[in-house]
């Protein structure tokens, strides 16, 4: 079944369409939301997604950019529930740096990335999350983050440079 | 958490007899509210006990407006067919509420015009209301089709 259509037949009120589209999408949500707050909160704040998606259905237009959507309400969630730490300031780093772009490239093991994820500042955590493990454009993730495309590109430097020094800390083999 | 896990909290938002339920909720408590204030705004020279019991009443039925209200847009939205029921059960009820209105004030010396002028732009908005969930449904469930070919009803 296409997204649209489970959209649409959700937008109907199909029960069993709410259903499917809990368990199509999921595993994304939670993963999304555990890896940006911790498994200790991420049960309550992916209901609290699931909540806001519902409210959100019936007056979503595009069927066709449902991730998206869904990925906008997750982060918005999220960011409200670490409003603190996303209220903080940007980490500076000299960005003119680029001896260790190729180490830091090598970073985009998964396993990898999901180590270190926790020591990242929110914004930088989110644009690995949504960049890394789940594949997501960089477009995409400028709509979904409300920022150009450029800042995602600056921040998810940042991200890698952070990770790396991050893992290297902890003496994982980069 | 499991994908199972989650259905069970979200058992409110998944249940259409509770996103009903919290509809009639709001429905009920403002039509209730409405009536009570009708009667209270065209009784003349009640005592203080009465005015303040008619007020009491009339909050209650707001109350349970609001809370109708707060879970529809907060926690269990309506989805399409949802709204249709709702925006029958919301006609019915501003019918009732024209009926007992024009009861009311036909029994006075002197009728008031203004609450059956009231009641009637209020059926006025639940009748447009009615047509136009009516209206979206319809299209939801031709594009429905079409995404199926028309394989379902």
């Amino acid at each position: 079944m296409s997204t649209e259509l489970l959209i649409v037949r959700c937008q109907l009120g199909e029960p069993d369409a709410l259903t499917d589209l809990v368990r199509e999408w999921h595993p994304t949500v939670h993963g999304f939301v555990r890896r940006m707050v911790g498994p200790g909160a991420a049960d309550d704040v992916a209901q609290e997604v699931w909540i806001a998606i519902f409210r959100g259905l019936p007056r979503l237009q595009d069927a066709d950019r449902f991730a998206p959507w869904l990925f906008t309400i997750a982060r918005r969630t999220v960011a409200n529930r670490l409003r603190a730490e996303y209220a903080r300031p940007e980490v500076e780093l000299d960005l003119d740096r680029t001896d260790d772009d190729d180490a830091a490239e090598r970073l985009t093991d998964r396993m990898a990335v999901e180590a270190g994820l926790g020591a990242l500042p929110a914004r930088e955590r989110e644009v690995l999350v949504l960049a890394y493990l789940h594949d997501l454009p960089l477009a995409t993730c400028a709509e979904i983050c409300g920022v150009p495309v450029g800042t995602i590109k600056s921040r998810l430097s940042r991200a890698r440079r952070l990770l790396r020094e991050e893992l290297i800390r902890r003496e994982y083999p980069s | 958490m499991t994908t199972d896990d989650m259905l069970d909290r979200l058992s409110g938002p998944l249940s259409r007899r509770r996103r009903l339920a919290h509809a009639l909720v709001l429905i009920a408590g403002l039509a209730g509210a409405a009536f009570v204030g009708l009667l209270w705004a065209t009784e003349p020279e009640l005592p203080t006990r009465t005015q303040v019991a008619f007020g009491a009443l009339v909050t209650l039925g707001l109350c349970w407006a609001a809370y109708g209200g707060w879970t529809l847009t907060r926690r269990t939205p309506l989805f399409a067919l949802d709204r249709v029921v709702a925006a029958w059960m919301a006609l019915g009820a501003t019918v009732l509420l024209l009926g007992a209105t024009v009861a009311v004030v036909v029994t006075r010396d002197d009728p008031p015009i203004l609450p059956v002028a009231a009641a009637a732009v209020l059926l006025g908005v639940a009748a447009t209301n009615l047509a136009a969930v009516r209206s979206r449904r319809a299209a939801l469930l031709r594009r429905r089709d079409a995404l199926t070919g028309g394989r379902r009803g």
